[in-house]
């Protein structure tokens, strides 16, 4: 068996996770081998070296700034809400166009568009034009 | 019944119920373990700690869909990681658009420029062991993570990442072989700076 095959399953062997064979295999091959020895020391030494890094300090309020955060009342299956008012919206929107659409085709106009062509109409008359007349007396010097 | 004596899925189902208050059972529960896992995956305790919290939420928000057949270690850890790798994905990004703009961010979960220590530094030998996990590639790190702090079997990862077994074997010892190759490589340069200042 060569080391390069050996020490690709040093790692499992150090994690407990060969098959009683392989673990066997690898086991004899360590016996007779310094140079994969040394790699199976140095994957050990580098273990314990991670375990020695400190973990995060416990924080005492975790539990109860989440607790805080919940939404209150109890958990339900939000995604068929979601979807329901998806569904609801989408149904207003297609209504009231289908409204909007069929009343406006029935004769009458709809009270915003008469107020729309009385604007329109509105330079025609008096009302602009005397605004006109009044800001160029101004402009002038003559008082109103 | 006491809380000790309840199983995940019995507390899960009081939730389910309308108990809102039994959740902190499972939030003290796991806090601890996934804190910590969140930390080793983005070598940020605070952020370890906010990312831990906005898991939790997650995690009640999904209780419905969480299936009692399985276990709930897998369910909550698979949150963890889904929130962890795209808190991950976002530092990239910011990264490289910060790169792009040449404006520099210096994050050390992100800063390629280990520093060369000597390794008569306990303390600051330690924190090269973390800023080399850091630089580890995600899938490796993450293995590596669940199998040395979290104390997972293969088995267990393959719960939490839904990767086979043998890709987990590999992902570790590809991990320790990089971390092991690094650390002798940054605390070589040490000694050879140590020298030259010595000389």
């Amino acid at each position: 068996m060569n080391c390069q095959r050996i020490t690709g399953m040093l790692s499992a062997l150090q994690d407990g996770e060969l098959s009683p064979s392989r673990r066997q295999e690898v086991e004899s091959h360590l016996r007779d081998c310094a140079a994969c020895r040394g790699e199976r020391d140095g994957l050990l030494k580098l273990d314990r070296r991670l375990r020695l890094e400190p973990a995060p300090l416990a924080d005492p309020f975790f539990s109860a700034r989440v607790m805080a955060r919940l939404r209150p009342g109890p958990v339900r299956q939000r995604r068929w809400l979601q979807a329901a008012a998806y569904a609801l919206v989408f149904a207003a929107i297609f209504l009231g166009g289908f409204i909007l659409q069929t009343t406006g085709s029935n004769g009458a106009p709809p009270a915003t568009a008469i107020s729309y062509s009385a604007v329109l109409q509105e330079p025609q008359g008096l009302g602009l034009m005397a605004i006109h007349d009044d800001s160029l007396g101004l402009f002038a010097g003559e008082r109103p | 019944m006491e809380e000790a004596n309840l199983t995940d899925d019995e507390v899960v189902i009081s939730v389910l119920n309308g108990r809102r208050q039994d959740f902190e059972i499972l939030v003290r529960r796991y806090s601890t373990k996934i804190i910590h896992f969140v930390t080793r995956m983005t070598g940020d305790a605070d952020e370890g700690r906010s990312l831990a919290q906005d898991a939790f939420l997650k995690i009640y928000q999904n209780l419905p869909y969480y299936r009692r057949e399985n276990n709930f270690s897998a369910f909550i850890f698979k949150v963890a990681r889904n929130l962890t790798l795209n808190w991950l994905k976002r530092q990239k990004r910011t990264v490289f658009f910060s790169r792009l703009l040449g404006n520099e961010l210096n994050q050390p979960a992100f800063r390629q420029d280990a520093p060369r220590l000597s390794p008569h530094d306990q303390g600051e030998r330690d924190s090269l062991v973390s800023l080399q996990l850091r630089l580890l590639p995600e899938e490796q790190r993450l293995a590596l993570v669940l199998k040395v702090y979290l104390e997972f079997s293969y088995k267990q990862i393959a719960d939490v990442t839904g990767w086979s077994v043998p890709k987990i074997e590999t992902l570790i010892s590809r991990a320790r072989s990089r971390l092991k190759k690094s650390i002798r490589l940054q605390e070589s340069g040490g000694e050879a700076v140590e020298q030259a200042r010595n000389q």
